[in-house]
């Protein structure tokens, strides 16, 4: 029984950085801005995450670093794509790119190389009173961390405001037809921009996430694919925000079953249990990618002065 | 052959880069000008450097046309970093197991090795592809990471070598070494291999009639099946292509640079070769240019580190701008 809470508990608890990073590339996609470049933004909101808590002392201090840095890629992505109207997936390769190279860079020249690695506190558990009470869902659901709750919440925000609101509406029309969004009215380079820098921020927080509450300390390539994961997640949610959520927890459960296994049993080399994240997201592929709903006009570029689309 | 207007736009775009990244290592209170003239001079200054750089350039090369190859088809390979060490793992359990081969045959038989394991690691992505029309961005990244763990598993194994404190295996036979073109400083005879990879991608895309039909579909797949061509064999094709391109990049490093497995000897190849790759526009005969100008400050960067404590980062940020200025320059023509 504590064993099975425990093993749940966890689950949910490393869903965040997907539910994060797969919520912010859907809601760029939907407005036909599709990122690539999760990888690298995860890589440097982590890096200046962890060095603005650490030279802050403040863990949200490092949050609002990383919500920044992710949203100036999400604005350069924006500008590079919507306005210059430059190659989608050649933008976000650089992109990529850059926030590899910044994320190790940023560390070396801020603190330098240490023998000990320089750690933050980890963000605390913030128990809800009473429900937190309740045996069994109680301890697994509302006994976490803000960003565990932030990330449902989000996920249910972003379903209420896609599919419930009039904006939410017009935003995924501009990525569906955005030639038929702009005749009725809708600002398609308004919504284009603000998709992607909002995008942007959740996958430089989900980066954040992997120090703040893992780690203690940034480490380079610590996000380990899960930026790109993060856009199979989004595929396989058929680029909607509670099969995102949902779909998270499988993500989240193969992770932690990988480290489970690998803690508690040697018959299995550990280098197999690494292989199953990748593995298992692309038997997964495998399975529903045929089916996954795209948007219509994702990873294209609207140009409102041609005749047609 | 090239016209100097088309190469003015890449000298803005590197003057420009070189200018923006001055401005920040001036401000973090580094001396530009040394920094600068060592990262541009260091391949030119000494025999080793050069050799160093020629080093440098054979992976990057073939990393690079791994990500080109499949682009004139249209089609995005972001995984020669894992076909690279799988091919690398299939030339070292050749070099391991043959030991008693002579070196015409060892050689030949470790390189094919490698070619054919990249390969192989290509064809999965190509099939997941063909099969199922998952996205090959997906998929190619996602095999990256297996191959990490594959390639620690062959280090950990029974080859493993004890006395090393890295994941390595025992050395491969010495009559699987590449062998040498110059023995001081030592530069193998991968180069050679290296440039006729370039000019075999050139005249397969450019002379034959596949060739032909790859580069039709990554212009225009739908014209392209109209006419007739097999546009997903295609695809496949040029992913294949890219594994065994990636995958003898691997034996290389294994038969003439590591002669044994090494955890981490993919190094950066990979981003560096993309950047090459979308530098060049995807453009196969351009590449070998590009990348050797990237060795060159590859290079450069490492002594930089050395001698100016400038963290070799620094140049890879100059490396992407130079990138990012490069795509910059069409949109500014385009008006």
């Amino acid at each position: 029984m504590d064993s099975t809470v425990d093993f749940l508990r966890l689950i949910l608890l490393s869903m965040v950085p997907f539910v994060l990073a797969g919520q912010g590339t859907m809601i760029g996609g939907r407005t036909g801005v599709f990122n690539v470049a999760q990888e690298g933004i995860m890589l440097t909101g982590a890096s200046i995450g962890f060095l603005v808590s650490y030279l802050s002392g403040s863990n949200p201090l490092g949050m609002l670093a990383a919500l920044v840095a992710g949203g100036i890629f999400g604005l350069l992505l924006a500008y590079l794509t919507t306005s210059l109207r430059m190659d989608q997936f050649v933008i976000g390769l650089a992109l990529f790119f850059i926030g590899l190279g910044l994320s190790t860079l940023l560390p070396k020249l801020v603190i330098g190389v240490t023998l000990t690695p320089p750690l933050i506190p980890t963000i605390q558990d913030v128990p809800i009173p009473l429900i937190s009470r309740i045996p069994f869902v109680g301890p697994i659901l509302f006994n976490q961390n803000v960003l565990v709750y932030f990330s449902i919440l989000l996920s249910v925000g972003f379903w209420y405001f896609l599919y419930h609101t009039k904006t939410g509406l017009e935003l995924r029309s501009v990525g569906e037809n955005p030639m038929a969004a702009d005749s009725l009215g809708v600002n398609t380079v308004v919504m284009r921009y603000a998709a992607a820098i909002i995008g942007g921020m959740l996958i430089g927080l989900a980066g954040a996430y992997l120090p703040m509450v893992y780690t203690g300390t940034f480490t380079e390539g610590m996000v380990k694919g899960r930026g790109w994961l993060a856009i199979a997640l989004t595929f396989f949610g058929g680029w909607n925000p509670m099969p995102i959520l949902f779909g998270s927890l499988f993500f989240a459960g193969v992770e932690v079953l990988a480290y489970r296994v690998q803690v508690i049993s040697s018959a299995l080399p550990y280098q197999y249990l690494l292989m199953l994240p990748y593995v298992a997201t692309i038997l997964v592929m495998m399975v529903t990618f045929r089916k996954a709903r795209v948007p219509a006009f994702l990873g294209q570029n609207y140009d409102r002065e041609k005749r047609a689309l | 052959m090239m016209p100097v207007r088309r190469i003015i736009p890449y000298l803005i775009a590197i003057a420009a880069s070189f200018a923006a990244a001055g401005i920040f290592i001036a401000a973090m209170g580094f001396d530009v000008g040394r920094a600068y003239a060592t990262i541009l001079f260091t391949s030119f200054r000494t025999p080793n450097g050069f050799v160093q750089t020629l080093l440098k350039f054979i992976p990057l090369t073939l990393q690079a046309l791994a990500f080109t190859v499949p682009l004139s088809a249209g089609k995005f390979n972001i995984g020669g970093e894992g076909q690279m060490i799988v091919g690398a793992i299939g030339a070292a359990a050749v070099g391991i197991l043959f030991p008693e081969l002579p070196i015409y045959l060892l050689v030949p038989l470790v390189i094919l090795a490698g070619v054919l394991a990249g390969a192989l690691w290509g064809l999965i992505p190509a099939w997941l592809l063909y099969r199922f029309n998952i996205n090959e961005i997906l998929t190619t990244v996602l095999l990256n990471f297996v191959s990490f763990a594959l390639i620690d598993i062959a280090a950990t194994g029974p080859w493993r070598d004890p006395a090393a404190g890295h994941p390595t295996t025992i050395p491969i036979s010495a009559s699987g070494y590449l062998p040498m073109l110059i023995r001081e400083p030592p530069l193998h005879s991968g180069l050679i291999l290296a440039v006729l990879v370039v000019a075999a991608v050139y005249i397969f895309t450019s002379r034959t009639v596949s060739g032909y039909e790859l580069v039709a579909t990554g212009a225009n797949p739908g014209a392209a099946a109209v006419f007739g061509i097999n546009v997903r064999r295609m695809f496949v094709l040029s992913l294949v292509m890219a594994g065994a391109i990636a995958g003898l990049s691997g034996a290389i490093e294994v038969a003439g640079v590591q002669h044994r497995l090494i955890v981490g000897l993919q190094s950066n190849f990979l981003v560096l070769g993309l950047i090459i790759g979308l530098i060049a526009k995807g453009n196969n005969l351009a590449v070998p240019f590009v990348a050797f100008f990237i060795a060159v400050l590859e290079v450069g960067a490492s002594a930089m580190q050395r001698t100016l404590m400038i963290p070799v980062e620094m140049v890879f940020i100059v490396e992407a701008l130079v990138l990012l200025f490069v795509l910059l320059s069409d949109v500014v023509r385009r008006r």
